[in-house]
C-alpha cells in the first residue's frame, strides 16, 4: 500500500529516540520512486478527470499519499538534524568515526555546516569588550568543587592545564584536576569522574 | 579587588556588580521557564562579563595558594556556569522555534524591540539557511514536479504560549484575566505580592517580560 | 529544571559560619563578606560555607530554624493546617541537604533534625498529590501554591503542568468537534505542527 513504507522509517527512528540509528538510504530511495510512480499516475488521469468524475477520487488519494510521503520524509530528516545537533555539544566539531559512519554524506554537510554556525557564534561573544567568545559547551552543569578526581580510561597521553603543568594521562591513572577543565575528555569517555 | 561600581556604558547611573549578577540570575531562571524567548539582556551579560574579565586578572596576582583564589574561582565559575546555561537555552529556543522567531523578530526590528541580539539573529537566520539546504538537497530536489516547494509554514512549530507554568509574584497585580478558552467563563484573579501560581503561560506573558513576575 | 540547578540556586542562600582563621574582608562579586575573625561568627552564602567546611577552614552554625523544638512545631502545624504552611526558609530543603551533608557535626540533633525534615517533607508531598488530584478532578486550570518551596515545586513537574495542558487540549478539541463530513478537504493534511 502507498505510504506504508514511510512509516516503516518513522517507526524505525521511533524505535531509538535517544541514538542516531543509521542512515537509511535505501528506503529513502524506495519512497522517492514510489512518490514518482503515484505522480506519473496521476499526472496521467488527471487531464482525465474532466470525462471521468470516478477518477477525481483515485487522483485525490495518490495526492494524499504523495502530501504524507513528502512530510513523513522531512519528519524523519528533521529528527535526525535534531540528533545530530546534540553530538556537536557532545562531541566538539570532530566526529568519532564510528558515529560519522551513521551520517549520510548530505548529514555530514548539515553537521558541518551547523558546527561552524555555532561556532562563529561563539567566539563572537563578549567580543565588543576584548573577549575571544565563549565555550558553551563547558560549564554544562552547576560547579559543585574547582577540582575533582577522575580516572583515566585510555592511554591519552599529555595534557597540559591551564596553569601551564602538564600531567600525562595513562591508562587506569587518577588525577586530582580543575573541575571545568576535565568535562569535555568526561564526555569523550577519556576520564571518568570518581569523586 | 576593590572595583565595586561599575560603569554600565551609556546609562548615567552605576549599578552595582550584585545587582547585575541578580538581575542576570533573574532572566536565567525566566528563559528556563518559559516558554517562548524573552527580550535579551545583553548589557547585563556583557557587563558581567566585563567584571569576570577583570576579576580573573586580579586572581591571576594572586598566589596559587592564596584561599581567596580558590573563593574567587569557584564564585566565577557559578557566574560562568549561568551565563553559559543563559545563552544555550536560548540557543535551544531560536533553533527549535526559529522560523516563527525570525518572523516575529523582523517586525520587532522594525519597531525597535528587538528580543534576539544581532549575534542572536544571525546565528537563526544562518540556521534556517542550512536546515533549508539540507532538506533540499536530501529530498526535496529528488521528489517529483510542484512536491519539491519548501512549504516554510508547514516547517514551522510555535511555542505553546497556553502551556501551564508556574509563578511568584514579585509585586501585587490586580485584575489578570484568566480568558476561558470559548469565552463565556472569563475568571478574574489578583496577584498578591509574594502569591504563587500555576496559570497558562499566556496570561503573564507580559508581566514576565516586565519584572512584576518571576518564573519559578 | 534539574533539581541540581534548584540546589544551585539555594547555595546563594546566606548562613553563618565560624571561621577558624583570620582574613581580610573579601570582595566578590555577589558582595563584600568578612573581615574572617577566627572564632567570631560572620555570614557568607551557602556554596562558600561548605567549600570552607571541606577545606576544615570553618564550623558552620546552625540556622535558627534548624533546632528540634521548632522543626517539631512545624511539624504539627503542618499536619493540623489543610493548606501549606509558611516554611522558615524557601530553600529549607537544600539547606538542610547541605549543610547536614557537610557539616552534620557542627549541628546540635542532626539526625532528629534530619528525621523531622524528612517528615516534614513527606507530609507537604502528600498534601501536594491531594491538592493535585483535586485540581485535575476541577477541571483545574488555575492553582493557587503559596508556601511551596522551589524544591516541592520542582517535584511536581513536569506532571502537573503537562497533565493541565493535556487537559485544556482536551476541552478545546471536544468544543470544537463538529460531526465529520467526509468530503474531499478532510484528505488534504494540515501542516501545523506544535510543540509542547
Amino acid at each position: 500500500m502507498f505510504g506504508e513504507k514511510v512509516i516503516e522509517l518513522l517507526k524505525e527512528s521511533e524505535r531509538n529516540r535517544e541514538t542516531l540509528d543509521q542512515y537509511n538510504d535505501e528506503k529513502i530511495r524506495q519512497i522517492i520512486e514510489e512518490m514518482h510512480v503515484l505522480f506519473k499516475l496521476n499526472m496521467n488521469d488527471a487531464n482525465a478527470t474532466t470525462e471521468n468524475k470516478s477518477l477525481w477520487t483515485t487522483v485525490q488519494v495518490r495526492h494524499s499519499a504523495l502530501e504524507r510521503n513528502k512530510r513523513c520524509l522531512l519528519a524523519y530528516l528533521y529528527n535526525r538534524m535534531n540528533k545530530i545537533k546534540i553530538l556537536r555539544w557532545e562531541f566538539g566539531s570532530v566526529l568519532p568515526p564510528d558515529i560519522r559512519e551513521l551520517l549520510s554524506d548530505a548529514e555530514y554537510d548539515w553537521f558541518s555546516k551547523y558546527s561552524t554556525n555555532l561556532a562563529t557564534y561563539m567566539r563572537s561573544l563578549g567580543q565588543d569588550i576584548g573577549y575571544n567568545g565563549i565555550d558553551l559547551t563547558e560549564n554544562l552543569r552547576p560547579p559543585k568543587s574547582l577540582n575533582i578526581e577522575v580516572l583515566c580510561l585510555v592511554d591519552y597521553g599529555k595534557l597540559e592545564l591551564e596553569d601551564g603543568d602538564v600531567i600525562m594521562l595513562k591508562k587506569n591513572s587518577t588525577h586530582f584536576l580543575p573541575t571545568s577543565e576535565c568535562q569535555t575528555l568526561i564526555r569523550q569517555g577519556i576520564l571518568k569522574q570518581i569523586t | 579587588m576593590d572595583e565595586e561600581q561599575l560603569d554600565l556604558s551609556g546609562e548615567e547611573e552605576e549599578i552595582t556588580a550584585d545587582v547585575v549578577l541578580k538581575t542576570i540570575q533573574t532572566s536565567w531562571q525566566n528563559e528556563r521557564l518559559s516558554p517562548e524567548i524573552l527580550p535579551h539582556r545583553n548589557d547585563m551579560v556583557e557587563c558581567m562579563l566585563g567584571q569576570i574579565q577583570h576579576m580573573e586578572r586580579n586572581i591571576n596576582k594572586l598566589p596559587k595558594t592564596d584561599l581567596r583564589t580558590s573563593i574567587h574561582k569557584m564564585e566565577l565559575s557559578r557566574i560562568k556556569y549561568i551565563i553559559c546555561n543563559y545563552l544555550k537555552t536560548r540557543l535551544e529556543k531560536i533553533e527549535q522555534n526559529c522560523i516563527i522567531i525570525i518572523n516575529d523578530e523582523k517586525q520587532r526590528i522594525e519597531s525597535g524591540t528587538n528580543y534576539l541580539t544581532p549575534l542572536e539573529y544571525r546565528y537563526a537566520q544562518e540556521h534556517l539557511l542550512n536546515i533549508e539546504h539540507h532538506l533540499k538537497q536530501t529530498i526535496l530536489n529528488q521528489v517529483p514536479g510542484n512536491m519539491q516547494v519548501f512549504e516554510i509554514n508547514k516547517m514551522s512549530t510555535v511555542p505553546n504560549l497556553q502551556s501551564h507554568v508556574f509563578l511568584k509574584a514579585n509585586e501585587t497585580v490586580h485584575g489578570i484575566v484568566l480568558e476561558d478558552h470559548f469565552g463565556d467563563q472569563d475568571e478574574e484573579i489578583d496577584l498578591e505580592e509574594g502569591s504563587q501560581h500555576i496559570l497558562q503561560y499566556k496570561f503573564i506573558a507580559d508581566l514576565v517580560k516586565n519584572g512584576k513576575v518571576q518564573l519559578i | 529544571m534539574d533539581p541540581y540547578e534548584i540546589e544551585f540556586i539555594g547555595e546563594n542562600r546566606i548562613v553563618s559560619i565560624i571561621p577558624n582563621f583570620s582574613y581580610d574582608k573579601i570582595y566578590l562579586i555577589c558582595g563584600e563578606f568578612g573581615p574572617f575573625r577566627a572564632g567570631l561568627p560572620m555570614n557568607v552564602p551557602l556554596w562558600l560555607a561548605v567549600m570552607l567546611k571541606q577545606k576544615q577552614k570553618c564550623r558552620i552554625v546552625a540556622p535558627d530554624w534548624m533546632e528540634v523544638d521548632n522543626l517539631e512545631n512545624i511539624k504539627e502545624e503542618e499536619k493540623r493546617s489543610r493548606f501549606f504552611t509558611k516554611m522558615p526558609n524557601e530553600h529549607y530543603m537544600v539547606e538542610a541537604k547541605l549543610i547536614l551533608g557537610a557539616a552534620s557535626e557542627d549541628i546540635p540533633n542532626a539526625s532528629e533534625i534530619k528525621t523531622i525534615i524528612k517528615d516534614i517533607w513527606d507530609i507537604r508531598m502528600s498534601k501536594l498529590r491531594t491538592s493535585m488530584d483535586a485540581l485535575m478532578k476541577s477541571g483545574g486550570s488555575y492553582g493557587r501554591l503559596d508556601h511551596l518551596t522551589m524544591m516541592e515545586i520542582n517535584s511536581v513537574k513536569p506532571l502537573l503542568p503537562a497533565a493541565m495542558d493535556e487537559l485544556l487540549r482536551i476541552q478545546m478539541m471536544s468544543k470544537k468537534t463538529t460531526p465529520a463530513t467526509l468530503n474531499s478537504s478532510t484528505f488534504s493534511q494540515s501542516g501545523t505542527s506544535q510543540n509542547t
